[in-house]
């Protein structure tokens, strides 16, 4: 099987760009097209959208491309390969290993994740059991969301989330609209803090990551895919309340990391963490520091004050902006260097 | 002399082709019961542990009869090629693998091909539905070979002989 991957690579892609693991999603007739784009293209592609009888869209850093039906790039949609039902079909067979029995619950919550990473957000026909989601039938549109393993990216962010007098990280909060590099940012602070920095004088730590929708590890049957550091502890899949808990009484971590916190029970289970003395990393959607403050479900976190770094995320060099740092007591911004 | 060694040819020749009908006979009822295992086996994988359907036909083969197993094998294999094939479609190679060497007939085959159809596509409890649906026409395909098996063995094992013979007879 590996040997058949390698021939997948592409010439002339950055190291570390997952076009394998992309590509064995994508319907055979779909391969050759997107394989006949060059590579430079490719390496800036973020999402691949297939809607059924739409056209086939896909999002660059700079913007949406359509795709003809002979592999190049076009404008227009007019000119554009239109996504048929048979690639619908193909693609949710590849993307599910053709066991839907065994991403039934991965289904009701709208997306199936990759190894790598990647995230395919699904769209189609909602099945209710008793006013709640079952799960989807009729699936009609995908999202491949290309995930990016960058290393280095934290290098900015450390200093200013390192309390180098008590020796701990800050209680820190990535934040940033959709599309901005927050999960790509926080799996590399995770391995900076995991693996020490040595010109800080961080010493590496244990780092307990609770990893619901297996994007910060990219976790395949448990086993880390991506490179998060020497010691940090994944439990994949895990809801985030439940296994923040579950890590704080089994892996005394230094450190908790989560992703997109929002309800109302990962902030009780946060609370919890803060009291324990463990520092905490999260993300969280939002664009400035005011409206995360306001927001019900977590206007809870932001009364206790205990939050000490907001991290803002943005696109305007390119995704993975560091914007601004936040004070989290003041709200005041931080000198960024 | 020459005309001895003619005649012992034609009726080894003949017996042994009967022979070997009357064996494909006699062996088909026991690979269908043990394709009935095996899809008894793959339906507990699917619906009690969720295996992915790759791993669940791996661990299937692994544990089943030699006689059916390159079906699993087989389809495993189409699976994992990255081909970018569906399950129905990596299924329905593997049959086609499987079939040639098999004893079965065409109309064992139709049912293998209609779960092949639905295979992965469905939620567990769907899975399980067809996977026994499968099971059952198997069963009812085993009382017709065992009734087949049951009138033919003995007459095939005679025939080759006899007829052979008979040749032998009217070429004298």
């Amino acid at each position: 099987m590996s040997d058949k991957a390698v021939c997948f690579g592409k010439p002339g892609l950055p190291g570390g760009w997952p076009w394998p693991e992309v590509l064995k999603i994508i319907p055979a007739s779909l391969r050759q097209l997107l394989g006949g784009l060059p590579a430079p293209m490719l390496s800036q592609l973020e999402e691949i959208r297939l809607r059924q009888n739409r056209p086939l869209i896909l999002a660059f850093a700079g913007g949406d491309r359509f795709l003809d039906s002979r592999g190049g790039l076009v404008g227009s949609p007019n000119a554009a390969y239109l996504v048929s039902a048979d690639d619908i079909n193909r693609t949710l067979q590849l993307i599910s290993n053709s066991s839907i029995y065994a991403v039934e619950e991965d289904l009701r919550n709208g997306y199936i994740t990759l190894p790598g990473g990647h995230r395919v957000g699904v769209t189609g026909k909602v099945v209710l059991d008793g006013g709640r989601v079952r799960s989807l039938k009729y699936i009609s549109g995908f999202n491949v969301r290309i995930s990016r393993d960058i290393k280095g990216i934290a290098q900015k962010v450390i200093p200013f989330i390192w309390d180098r007098r008590n020796g701990r990280t800050y209680h820190t909060l990535i934040f940033s609209p959709p599309r901005c590099g927050k999960t790509t940012l926080l799996r590399d602070v995770i391995r900076q803090l995991s693996n020490g920095v040595a010109e800080l004088g961080i010493p590496g730590m244990n780092v307990g990551v609770v990893d619901e929708r297996s994007e910060i590890a990219g976790c395949f049957r448990g086993v880390p895919s991506l490179d998060i550091g020497l010691r940090a502890d994944v439990l994949d899949g895990c809801p985030k309340a439940e296994g923040m808990m579950m890590l704080l009484r089994a892996m005394s971590p230094a450190v908790l990391a989560t992703d997109e916190i929002g309800r109302p029970e990962d902030v009780a289970a946060l609370e919890e963490v803060f009291s324990a003395g463990v520092s905490v990393l999260t993300t969280v959607h939002g664009s400035s520091p005011g409206e995360l403050a306001s927001r019900p479900g977590l206007q809870g976190l932001f009364r206790l004050r205990i939050i000490e770094r907001l991290v803002l995320l943005g696109r305007s060099a390119g995704p993975g902006t560091l914007e601004k740092i936040f004070n989290g007591k003041t709200l005041q911004p931080l000198e960024v260097r | 002399m020459l005309k001895l060694l003619g005649v012992l040819l034609v009726v080894a020749g003949g017996g042994l082709a009967g022979l070997a009908v009357a064996r494909r006979y006699a062996r088909r009822p026991a690979e269908l019961r043990q394709l009935q295992s095996a899809l008894q086996m793959l339906e507990t994988e699917i619906t009690y542990a969720s295996t992915i359907l790759p791993d669940a036909l791996g661990g299937v083969a692994s544990r089943c009869d030699r006689s059916v197993a390159v079906l699993f094998t087989a389809a495993r294999e189409e699976l994992l090629s990255m081909q970018g094939d569906t399950a129905a479609e990596a299924w329905e190679k593997a049959l086609l693998r499987f079939y040639p060497d098999s004893n079965l007939t065409s109309a064992d085959l139709a049912v293998l091909r209609t779960l092949g159809g639905v295979l992965g596509i469905s939620d567990g409890r769907d899975q399980a539905k067809h996977l026994s649906l499968a099971r059952e026409q198997l069963q009812s395909q085993i009382a017709r070979a065992d009734r087949d098996a049951a009138g033919n063995v003995k007459l095939w094992s005679y025939l080759g002989f006899l007829g052979a013979l008979a040749v032998v007879i009217l070429i004298y």
